[in-house]
């Protein structure tokens, strides 16, 4: 075993050696195919944060006739607190309503000048977790308040919250076409580098196999060598994408996002970027089996 | 050694390469396979080494049925075969003891082993002194000797070797031929595809004679 992998390493080392150009190309493919898909990436997240950013003014508001007293108002928050769909519940006094309304009046705040501070009603704010921020989650809320009668003036605006939905479920279906078309893509374009190289070395792939090797024991160094291509691929890509997210695509993104009221964008989280490591090794890898299919022949 | 049965094989519906096909090779043996191009020579040593299959018949190789053997056997039935081709098939970006190294390495051989087994098969040939010379440095007699110690290294039961002298002048032929007959002393069994009548007058050994995928001859001068 130990002798195997003593041989495959230094078989890798060799043909690297070798082959500079060919394994520089390999190498070169996967890192700008990983570059192209980790810019996307970004992009995604970033649209996705302003998605979840405006998930936040998602809430259901339940107005009371009356003031209730401050028992009751405890009792219906651990009720409701305690259901799966809910986040936190704010109870909002007729007061506290109406300092609110008038700072977002801000310069035409004297136009409540000689208005009561009680004109509006009291209410519930409940905000829901992030999952059941969406048409089904608010409706199951909803549905549930109803039923108490205290509680059975509801106010949730169901026609944003279909766009909203549409918006989420276009940024999904947008993200795994793209996505799965560049990865895709990028598979493609790498099988294909990985094949060349495979194609200068033909002839040592038809002795080895003449002279005795097993199929596995032919493939093992090249599936090694197409995995270690995709992950200096992946580092080589991750570097990239940091570079021109730093000097470029972290301002011209924030352009574009601003009138979002994003906070700020985005780089790849540490676990996303071992994925895109990942993503090397594997391309790489699936890369090389691929090709491999069709040179290794008893 | 080598026994094939009423052996059929077809590479297309319309050309037969061979055709109820039957030899016995005894262990030790040495025997010429002569005949006309597209004879079916080439064919038949394919059929030996398990790269193609037949389409009809039995072939058996040291007690090894190879019409019936898996594909992932195939590696080890080769590992008891030499085979040696006009061309030589050596690998241009590696040295002679690499290539000659290459079957030990396939089978998993140690490297104190392989470098011992390697310098004595090169230095049975008379290249020790150009180990580390590549393929394309050498005089092409010199490449064929160098895929004649790559054959022998492993000690095979059976050499296989098409054509080994077809790209060589007279006197390199003849050096040739000297290194299958000491392999054959030693008591590996040859089987050489050549038509190269001039040999086969020289080395007179058992002929076997081929023609449109038949056997029409087999004598021992």
């Amino acid at each position: 075993m130990l002798q195997s992998i003593g041989y495959f390493t230094r078989r890798v080392g060799r043909n690297l050696r070798q082959t500079p150009v060919l394994c520089s190309a390999a190498i070169g493919t996967v890192a700008v195919a990983l570059m192209i898909i980790g810019f996307f990436a970004i992009v995604v997240i970033n649209v996705q944060q302003v998605a979840q950013q405006w998930s936040r003014e998602i809430q259901v508001v339940a107005y009371f006739d009356t003031v209730p007293d401050s028992d009751k108002v405890q009792q219906w928050k651990t009720k409701l607190e305690a259901m799966a769909e809910i986040e936190r519940v704010q109870f909002v006094s007729r007061d506290q309503a109406f300092k609110r309304f008038k700072a977002r009046l801000g310069d035409d705040a004297d136009l409540l000048d000689g208005v009561g501070t009680d004109f509006l009603p009291a209410s519930l704010e409940i905000v829901l977790f992030e999952d059941h921020r969406n048409k089904i989650g608010v409706e199951s809320v909803v549905r549930q308040l109803k039923q108490i009668p205290e509680l059975a003036d509801v106010s949730y605006e169901p026609e944003w919250l279909e766009r909203f939905d549409a918006f989420v479920g276009l940024l999904k279906v947008a993200g795994i076409v793209f996505g799965g078309f560049l990865l895709f893509a990028a598979l493609f374009i790498v099988s294909n580098t990985i094949k060349l190289t495979l194609y200068a070395r033909r002839e040592e792939i038809e002795i080895m196999t003449l002279v005795g090797g097993t199929p596995l024991f032919i493939k093992m160094p090249f599936l090694i060598e197409g995995a270690l291509q995709g992950v200096v691929g992946g580092v080589l890509a991750l570097a990239g994408v940091w570079m021109i997210f730093t000097l470029v695509l972290q301002e011209g993104l924030y352009g574009i996002l601003m009138v979002t009221g994003t906070d700020g964008i985005l780089f790849l989280s540490p676990p996303q970027q071992w994925a895109m490591l990942s993503c090397g090794l594997i391309l790489g890898l699936i890369g090389s089996v691929l090709s491999l299919r069709k040179f290794v022949r008893i | 050694m080598i026994q094939l049965y009423n052996v059929c094989m077809s590479y297309q519906k319309e050309a037969t390469a061979l055709t109820e096909f039957s030899l016995k090779v005894p262990k030790g043996d040495f025997l010429y396979l002569t005949g006309p191009s597209g004879a079916g020579k080439s064919t038949l040593l394919k059929l030996l080494y398990g790269a193609v299959k037949p389409s009809r018949g039995q072939i058996l190789i040291n007690g090894m049925n190879v019409t019936r053997m898996r594909s992932w056997r195939i590696p080890m039935l080769r590992r008891k075969l030499g085979i040696v081709f006009q061309d030589f098939k050596l690998i241009s970006t590696r040295t002679l003891f690499e290539n000659v190294a290459f079957p030990l390495e396939m089978q998993g051989k140690k490297r104190y082993e392989i470098s011992s087994k390697v310098y004595q098969a090169l230095k049975h040939v008379g290249l020790q002194g150009k180990l580390n010379r590549f393929p394309l440095q050498l005089s092409g007699g010199e490449q064929q000797r160098a895929a004649i110690a790559r054959a022998l290294v492993t000690d095979p039961l059976i050499l296989l070797a098409d054509e080994p002298t077809g790209n060589l002048d007279d006197d390199v032929t003849c050096e040739i031929m000297e290194l299958f007959k000491g392999a054959n002393a030693r008591g590996t069994t040859v089987l050489l595809a050549t038509h190269n009548r001039e040999i086969i007058r020289r080395y007179p050994r058992r002929i076997v004679s081929l023609d449109k995928g038949r056997l029409v001859d087999d004598h021992t001068p």
